[in-house]
Parts: C-alpha cells; sequence; structure tokens
C-alpha cells in the first residue's frame, strides 16, 4: 500500500484503518458531500441516471462477491433480484407490511432462494455452474413469476405500485430525489459491509475457494458451507438491489429482470475489474454513464441516419457488447486496474517509479 | 396412441432444426474448447440473412446457398477478429466474449430488422398439410426435417472423410499431436466458427419458417445447451440425439404436463431436464467423463 514519507502508524487499530492520511480521508469527505448534495444542483434526469447506477452498483455487487471473490460464477443474478422485488411489492401490497420490514423479508427470502441454487455448486463448477445458474433463472421468472406470482391478486402480469405505496415511517418514497437518498445510503452500508466482510474470517475464506479450492479445503475450511454463505450473502444483496429498485418503478413486471439483466451485471464487474470493490462502482458509471451520453453523442448523427436515435436501446447494447468484448482484448484486468496505475503514477510523480 | 405418435415424430422433426445448431455448437466446443452463448444470435442472423436475400427475389435454395455463404463469411471473420486472441484464456473470459458478442449481434439485428414479426412472403412451403394414417403434419415440418437431414449427413460425410473433417478431428483429440503432423490449428478453429455459422443460419431460416421470424427465435441458441449436455458436450452424435431428444421432450410436457399447470411449460422443460441430467450424470451420454469436481 501507498503511504507518503513521513507517516508513521503507532498503533494497530492505525494500520488497518481504511483512510490513513489526512489527504484520502479530506477526499472521502468531499466525495461523500458531492454524493449527498447532488440532487441540490443536479436536475431530474441526472438524478434518475444515478439511481440507475446506484441500483446496477447494488445488484453487480452479489455478482462480484460470487465471481470475484468467491469463483463461483453466476448467469442467473436477475432471479435473485427479482425475487426481491416481487417479496417486497406483495408485502407492501397484499400483507400490509411496511416497506423496510417487507424489503427485509425480501432480502432473507432472496438469499434463501439463492442457496437453493447455489447448493449443485457443491458438485459442480465451471460451465455446469453457469448452466445451473441460467436453469435457475429460467425456473424462477420465466416459470414461477411470470406464471403464477404475477397472477396473485387478480392482475395480469404485472403489480402496479401507485405513488404513495412505498412509506418509510410515514415518509413517501416516490419522486426520484427520495429514491435517491434511499439508494446512496444503501449503498454505502453495502459497500462497506462488504469491504469490511472481505477483511474477516468469511472473506478471507471466499478469496482461498476463489483461488484454489483444493487446497482451501485442506486448509481445514468447509468449502460447502462457505460456498452456500457465499450465494446467501450474494442473495440478500440483490434482494437489497430490488427492494431498492421498486419505489422506483410505476409497476413490478417480469420484463424488468430477464435473463440479459444478468448477464448485464456480469459485464459490468468484468468491464469494471474483477474481484475489486472499485470495479463494482467503475463499471456500473461506465456502463450506465457512458451509455447514457452516447446518446448525446449521437444526436448530430441521427439528422442523417434518424434509425441511430429511434433504435437507441440497440445502439446501447451493441456498445454494451463491444465494450465487454473490447475490455476483454485490450483491458482484461478492468477499469479499476487502470485506476491503480492512474493513481501510482501521479503519486510517484515526476519520477517513474 | 395416434396423438402420441403425431407428437413424438412432430418433436423429432422440429428437433432435427436443434440438433443441426446444436452440431455448430458442439463442433466449436471439441476443436477450440470455446463454449459458445452466443449461438441465438448466429442463428438470429442466418435467418434474417436469408430472409432478406429471398425479398430480394433469390429462389429459396438459392437463398439458402446465399446464406450459407454469408455465415461462412461471418464466421471466419468473427473468429479471427473476436475469438483466436482468448485461446488459452480462463473460461469465464472466454464465455463473456461470447455473450458480449451476443449483445452485439442482438442488438445488430433489432437495430437492421427491427422487432416486428415477418415471415417469408410468399410462402416458401405450400399450406395445407398432409397427412399419414390418420396424423397431420404441416409441410413446413417435413420439408424443414429433410433439410436438416441433408445437412447433417452432409457435416458428418464431411468431418468422417473430408481431408478437413479429419484435421478438425484430429486437433479435437490432440491438439499437440496434430500440430505436429502440420495440421494449422487456426485453421481448424477458424472452419468451426464458420460452419457453426453455417449450421445456425439454416437452423433459423427453418425455424423462421414455421413460426415466423422475430428476435425470440434467439431463444433456440439457448435451448441448444440442454441439447448438447444431455448428448455429452463434446459429441457430435450426443448433440443430434441430444436436439432430438430436446425437442420431442418439448412436445410431450406441453401436450401432458402444461394441462396441470398455468403455461410456460414447453419453454422450461428442457432447462429443468438439463438440471436433473447435471446432477446425475454431468459428462451426459456420450462425453468424455472428465468433469472437474469440487
Amino acid at each position: 500500500m501507498y503511504l507518503p514519507s513521513g507517516v508513521y502508524h503507532e498503533t494497530y487499530a492505525a494500520t488497518h484503518a481504511w483512510w490513513q492520511t489526512g489527504f484520502v480521508r479530506g477526499k472521502m469527505a468531499l466525495l461523500l458531500l458531492f454524493v449527498f448534495t447532488l440532487p441540490l444542483y443536479a436536475n431530474l434526469y441526472v438524478v434518475s441516471v444515478a439511481n440507475i447506477t446506484l441500483y446496477t452498483i447494488l445488484g453487480a455487487l452479489g455478482v462480484q462477491l460470487l465471481i470475484g471473490y468467491c469463483g463461483q460464477i453466476t448467469f442467473g443474478h436477475a432471479a435473485f433480484i427479482a425475487v426481491g422485488a416481487y417479496t417486497t411489492a406483495m408485502g407492501v401490497l397484499f400483507w400490509g407490511l411496511p416497506y423496510p420490514v417487507a424489503a427485509v423479508l425480501g432480502c432473507l427470502l432472496a438469499g434463501l432462494w439463492s442457496v437453493v441454487f447455489g447448493l449443485p455448486s457443491a458438485r459442480i463448477k465451471g460451465f455446469y455452474q453457469i448452466m445451473t445458474t441460467m436453469a435457475a433463472q429460467f425456473i424462477t421468472v420465466d416459470f414461477i413469476i411470470t406464471h403464477y406470482v404475477s397472477r396473485v391478486g387478480g392482475r395480469e402480469h404485472y403489480f402496479s405500485l401507485p405513488p404513495g405505496t412505498i412509506t418509510i415511517a410515514g415518509w413517501p418514497v416516490d419522486s426520484e430525489i427520495e429514491v435517491y437518498y434511499l439508494a446512496v445510503i444503501l449503498t454505502i452500508l453495502c459497500l462497506a459491509g462488504m469491504a469490511n466482510l472481505l477483511r474477516t474470517r468469511v472473506g478471507r475464506a471466499w478469496i482461498a475457494i476463489r483461488d484454489n479450492d483444493i487446497a482451501a479445503e485442506t486448509m481445514g475450511l468447509n468449502v460447502v458451507y462457505y460456498k452456500l454463505l457465499a450465494f446467501f450473502a450474494a442473495g440478500v444483496l440483490a434482494g437489497v438491489a430490488g427492494a431498492v429498485w421498486i419505489p422506483s418503478l410505476l409497476f413490478v413486471s417480469p420484463e424488468h429482470f430477464q435473463l440479459s439483466w444478468g448477464l448485464w451485471l456480469v459485464g459490468v464487474i468484468l468491464i469494471g475489474g474483477i474481484g475489486s470493490l472499485h470495479g463494482v462502482v467503475f463499471g456500473s458509471i461506465f456502463v450506465t454513464g457512458i451509455l447514457e451520453l452516447l446518446k448525446f453523442a449521437i444526436i448530430p448523427l441521427s439528422e442523417f441516419y434518424p434509425a441511430l436515435s429511434e433504435r437507441f436501446l440497440y445502439v446501447k447494447e451493441a456498445a454494451f457488447g463491444l465494450a465487454i468484448v473490447l475490455f476483454l482484448l485490450y483491458e482484461p484486468r478492468g477499469l479499476a486496474y487502470r485506476w491503480q496505475q492512474i493513481k501510482n503514477y501521479l503519486n510517484l510523480w515526476p519520477f517513474a517509479y | 396412441m395416434a396423438i402420441l405418435l403425431e407428437l413424438v415424430l412432430s418433436g423429432i422433426m422440429v428437433g432435427s432444426i436443434y440438433a443441426l445448431v446444436a452440431l455448430g455448437w458442439t463442433l466449436i466446443y471439441k476443436c477450440s474448447g470455446v463454449l459458445n452463448l452466443a449461438m441465438g444470435e448466429l442463428t438470429l442472423i442466418g435467418a434474417y440473412v436469408c430472409l432478406t436475400y429471398y425479398q430480394w427475389g433469390f429462389p429459396f435454395p438459392l437463398a439458402l446457398v446465399a446464406t450459407l455463404v454469408t455465415g461462412f463469411i461471418l464466421g471466419l471473420a468473427t473468429e479471427r477478429l473476436f475469438l483466436r486472441r482468448m485461446i488459452g484464456e480462463p473460461i469465464l473470459a472466454v464465455i463473456m466474449i461470447t455473450v458480449g458478442l451476443s449483445f452485439f449481434f442482438r442488438a445488430l439485428v433489432g437495430f437492421i430488422w427491427g422487432t416486428d414479426t415477418v415471415v417469408f412472403t410468399p410462402p416458401v412451403f405450400p399450406r395445407e398439410p398432409l397427412r399419414f394414417f390418420g396424423m397431420v403434419f404441416g409441410q413446413v415440418y417435413i420439408w424443414s426435417f429433410v433439410a436438416a437431414i441433408v445437412l447433417l449427413v452432409v457435416f458428418v460425410w464431411f468431418f468422417q472423410q473430408s481431408r478437413w473433417g479429419l484435421s478438425m478431428q484430429a486437433t479435437a483429440d490432440d491438439e499437440m499431436a496434430a500440430l505436429s503432423l502440420g495440421v494449422s490449428a487456426k485453421r481448424v478453429y477458424a472452419l468451426a466458427w464458420a460452419i457453426a455459422f453455417m449450421a445456425a443460419g439454416v437452423g433459423g431460416t427453418l425455424l423462421g419458417n414455421i413460426n415466423g421470424l422475430n428476435i425470440s427465435v434467439g431463444y433456440l441458441g439457448l435451448l441448444v445447451l440442454p441439447a448438447v449436455v444431455l448428448g455429452g458436450l463434446n459429441s457430435v452424435p450426443g448433440a443430434i440425439v441430444g436436439g432430438l431428444v430436446i425437442g420431442v421432450l418439448q412436445n410431450l410436457s406441453d401436450a401432458y404436463v402444461g394441462k396441470l399447470t398455468q403455461g410456460g411449460v414447453k419453454e422450461i422443460a428442457p432447462f429443468a431436464f438439463m438440471v436433473i441430467i447435471l446432477l446425475f450424470r454431468p459428462y451426459g451420454l456420450w462425453g468424455w467423463v472428465k468433469i472437474e469436481r469440487v
């Protein structure tokens, strides 16, 4: 870890601190200030893009935990997000629970559901695990939710959430700004929780399993237990993402949780960098923000070729697919690695090393 | 009893199309070890290319041949541009390359051809159904079956007899030995992708003739996965049998289990079946028993 000369730690707690110098602490304080005051000077469009980014961060966090830290490949994460979202929505709409209680219930159920489909990981890995998680996606979303859950309450295929449905202690969470604050607080909590979790016994066990599961087992780790724990934690994070997402929706529908969304999240962590929490954030900002900027970039072009903006959704998806391919070919360690390189360069400047 | 027989036979007919696409998938896996999740998008591209030629006024057989040629060129280009550098990379990276390609191709198809369902007009095959012994089949099914079987035979002949096919088999069996005997592995990889594009293109065209063509034809590419898992990932006969079985399974589960549920069984049955295979026999019917266990 980089430390400028002249910084000496006198306690063990100080050597383990997240932010070790005044400069870093100031930087992080500025970042927090920026994040919490964003809605004051940004317009609603920017806030809504920020909301999608935060949702992507929360969703990709679980994928990062499984793929980046525990080595368990998941392509069906959208299913677990769907379980969280649907449980929360049903709790609020049908069972009369307050939103926070319903959200906690949704997280727990998503975690347990994730464990069910994590069970085969006790025996298989690699391609076969990809197949089982994809099967989880189809069974959960395309079968159970589309054909059974969606018909609860006699509504066809979606639960509508009229404004004012979702309240926290009497406060309605409807507008983009209220959703933004909810999402920001939960994202910061989840990121901090994950970062600390990875420094505990559990987190180190996950990393050991990722690096070599046989070696991990000979070291005395109960591999199956820790894998299922990873699936549970990832499912809970997916549940958080689902619960945060529904206040900004007018209705919950299976269309929101298709296989491509799970693949999208895997793409996000690939672009950001596998095995890095910075990667989750950078990847989400890149995928949501940069692709949103693409919309403005093609406005001048669309005068000559109007299909570009009429079918912008496809332009965005094609750009995303191409971004995954190009990152894998030319920057396989993702944006987080590049970020480290830039920081190193600036820290050492004007010297090369 | 006649109903059962009819279901099984029409399942085999649709399954032969799956078998064709599954063959392309297996070929790529056998030769280069790439697990291709973009197969559905390859079928989409092939189908739309064929439709475009057909609308330009090509007669259908000529359009099909032109699709094969286009698929061959696209396959070579895809392999050269994206896949060649990924040889030997970790499994997740290789799979995600194909996932990235699938996003890219699907968006490209949506961008160029739109999302509305289009049909081949005028219809390629006559509409009136044929009757055998009290069973009714659409002519399109029978012709698709014939076309798929012809292509399957051609491909299998190609592997067993031709020089190129033999060099592909050699590479799949032992890459180092093949290289030392003067087989160019690069050409084999390129050829595998080209053949996969061709097979997928024909499969997509035939499916588009059955139900009309829209972006959901790409779902077929996912159905290939249960087929190849059943047959064994690296077995060519396994892919063919797997495709046929999945076709029959879809029909039977739709007819018999579908009544008990609220729908969606037809789409789900292959995947539920796949989970069961993965639990009990993950190497499939004829795959190499080399699965990595934890």
